[in-house]
């Protein structure tokens, strides 16, 4: 176990140091001179060069990368050169608003692809089956922008149920003190349960839009894994001891056939905590989305290449939980001396 | 003799599939008394598995028990509710099956697999009690080091250890029945002696009865006391297991016991095999279903399904389909 767990973390160091060479070469490749950048077309030669030396561009590029992943970890990720303010501070107003967006739709489409594929494939019932897997046909093939849309006009605009696009809270709602970032936390922390309401109420919509093809993807790969399973001998001799079909099915079938959604789960949530500028852009979401692409679209390295690392150690960190969980549902994955 | 424990009439059981509708268990009927061992044998795709999925209710979509009954101890269970099944099965009915290591929830511990089933029946018993039950068992079935083996998962068991665990779990309640279906198939020949010799001693000790499921018809001469062959869904020989190894009234358990490989027979040349397949069970033949095999068929086999003959051969009760089960016996 701890060997593995040690093979597991030299691993993750390896693919965050990837992850920052590829992030930092890419954009020091892309055209555009930064000092340029940030000194504005007006600048002379000289301020230029002087702003080059000053941010050490003249240096050999394995210097460059060292100073860019030393002052990283030190916490210092440079100042964006669009604005001049600190990537940090940039980051960290639009941030919580993804992950907060993200873990909505997350729990939304892993809750509900549990759920789907357990009815679809408890019992042979065609029709039930039939509409799971209709719901995840139109899942994977609907473009998000266009489903919330939809979902704005029905919900909002005809109904009135739910909140129209007016991003994270009400237009009379201040937001809680910030603790987390995320407004549901922080609004149960500070006790305003009125501000927690409204939060929520802003998340459906845009947590069913984002979290709408992820969902079509788990249900998929979960019935198939499930249909498999419940075929296994061990399913008909635990209904041999008396067990009730559903019992068995819940307790033996679903634990056996979780594995790989878990894993695919993992890597999901990592996406989507990343954010979506079309989801975003739709719901007037203040999330990390759309600064990433117009950071990207102003060659605005410094906010870019922390945005890679960032999604780069979610992923990892993702991936380390997921095969710490495989190890707590699958005994085989625990010992060394491995299956059979 | 002992009282009947369980009786079967007319069970009947179809399969639903794309090439039309086959049934796999054909208007089977037998008798099984108290603490009787009897052996059923067969090919593979004779009907045997499914038959014995039937009884206890265990057969699952596309398949179907169309008709029959079942009698245990008197009350009738075919046709009732899962939920009132659930409580027959594991407590007066266990149930061995023929993979060990295909048999056992790869992702749950031996323990809480067998103490899953001690507790289904035995709600008043504590989580501890159980568990101390379940060491009981894993030590009648010799598993050693019960007690440390019992947080072991099964990837952590050999075939035979496993197989041994099965036979806990099925005997864990006491069952009056105990339906084991190919118990050896998948283990190796010392082992499979190994196995045997102790699930022979436990059901003798309880004197529960056994129902065992073969296509070895050593195992049979060994473990039973009487023998039903079962071809292409049907009983065509039931009798006893001296009786079936002096006389075979029906010709398909004449070349059953034929194609068995034995050291005081060795010879030349290709071991004696039945030719052909099994019929396909959704295209039975219109008379009898082994006529198109039958080194002795006739006319009437190929035309007329036969009847069930009774007859008796040295004071032994036999049952037999076929037209000719009379002359056979008498030669």
């Amino acid at each position: 176990m701890i060997r593995t767990v040690g093979g597991r973390l030299l691993g993750s160091l390896a693919a965050i140091f990837g992850a920052s060479v590829v992030s930092f070469l890419f954009l020091r490749i892309l055209p555009g001179n930064p000092a340029r950048l940030i000194l504005g077309p007006l600048a002379s030669q000289q301020a230029i060069q002087q702003q080059v030396r000053l941010m050490g561009l003249d240096r050999p590029i394995y210097v460059q990368y060292l100073r860019y992943i030393s002052s990283f970890f030190s916490g210092d990720w440079g100042f964006s050169y669009s604005n001049g303010r600190p990537v940090r501070e940039v980051i960290a107003t639009r941030l919580p608003a993804s992950i907060e967006l993200g873990l909505y739709a997350f729990a939304f489409a892993f809750v509900a692809a549990v759920v789907l594929a357990l009815l679809s494939t408890y019992r042979h019932r065609p029709v039930v089956d039939g509409t799971v897997r209709a719901i995840s046909f139109f899942g994977l093939g609907t473009p998000p922008f266009w489903f919330g849309l939809l979902l704005l006009l029905a919900f909002s605009q005809a109904l009135h149920l739910l909140p129209g696009p007016e991003g994270r809270l009400g237009p009379a709602v201040a937001p809680p003190p910030t603790v987390t970032g995320l407004y549901t936390v922080d609004a149960v922390i500070a006790g305003q349960w009125g501000t927690l309401g409204n939060a929520l109420q802003h998340l459906v919509l845009p947590a069913v839009t984002l979290g709408l093809a992820p969902f079509a993807y788990l249900v998929r790969l979960l019935r198939v894994n499930l249909l498999e399973v419940s075929r296994e001998q061990f399913i008909t001799v635990v209904r041999s001891k008396g067990v009730g079909r559903w019992t068995a099915y819940v307790r033996h079938a679903l634990p056996n056939a979780f594995l790989p959604t878990l894993t695919a789960g993992g890597m999901v949530l990592a996406q989507l905590l990343a954010g979506s500028v079309l989801v975003e852009t739709v719901f007037n979401w203040p999330g990390v989305g759309a600064l990433v692409v117009d950071s990207i679209l102003r060659q605005d390295y410094a906010v870019v290449q922390t945005f890679i690392l960032l999604s780069a150690f979610a992923y990892v960190a993702l991936n380390l939980i997921v095969d710490v969980l495989y190890g707590v549902i699958d005994p085989r994955v625990r010992t060394p001396t491995g299956a059979r | 003799m002992d009282e009947v424990l369980l009786s079967v009439r007319g069970l009947r059981t179809e399969f639903v599939t794309r090439d039309g509708v086959f049934a796999a268990v054909r208007d089977v009927s037998f008798e099984l008394r108290r603490g009787e061992k009897l052996g059923i044998v067969g090919e593979s795709g004779s009907g045997k598995s499914a038959l014995a999925l039937s009884i206890v209710g265990l057969i699952e979509p596309p398949g179907r028990v169309v008709a029959g009954e079942v009698e245990l101890n008197g009350r009738r269970i075919s046709g009732l509710p899962d939920r009132q099944l659930q409580l027959v099965r594991g407590k007066e009915v266990g149930l061995i099956f023929q993979d060990p290591m295909a048999a056992l929830d790869p992702v749950k511990s031996i323990g809480d697999q067998i103490v899953e089933g001690i507790r289904r029946h035995r709600r008043h018993l504590g989580r501890r009690e159980a568990r101390r039950l379940a060491i009981e068992l894993l030590r009648e079935v010799q598993v050693p080091f019960a007690e440390r083996r019992l947080a072991d998962y099964p990837h952590q068991y050999s075939g035979g250890m496993r197989q041994r665990v099965m036979i806990a779990i099925a005997l864990a309640n006491e069952p009056d029945l105990i339906i084991a279906d190919e118990p050896t198939t998948a283990l190796d020949v010392t082992t499979q002696a190994q196995v045997l010799d102790l699930l022979d001693r436990l059901v003798s000790e309880r004197r529960t009865a056994i129902i065992l499921i073969t296509h070895n018809l050593g195992i049979v001469a060994e473990f039973c006391d009487s023998v039903h062959v079962m071809y292409a869904g049907r009983f065509v020989e039931r009798t006893t297991v001296e009786q079936l190894f002096r006389a075979q009234a029906h010709p398909y358990t004449e070349a059953l016991l034929r194609s068995v490989p034995r050291p005081d027979r060795l010879q030349r040349g290709p071991l004696p095999s039945i030719p052909g397949f099994p019929p396909s069970l959704a295209h039975l033949p219109p008379g009898c279903s082994f006529a198109p095999r039958c080194p002795a068929a006739q006319e009437i086999c190929r035309d007329r399904a036969p009847a069930t003959v009774e007859l008796v051969s040295e004071s032994t009760p036999v049952l037999a389909e076929c037209h000719f089960a009379r002359e056979r016996l008498r030669t």
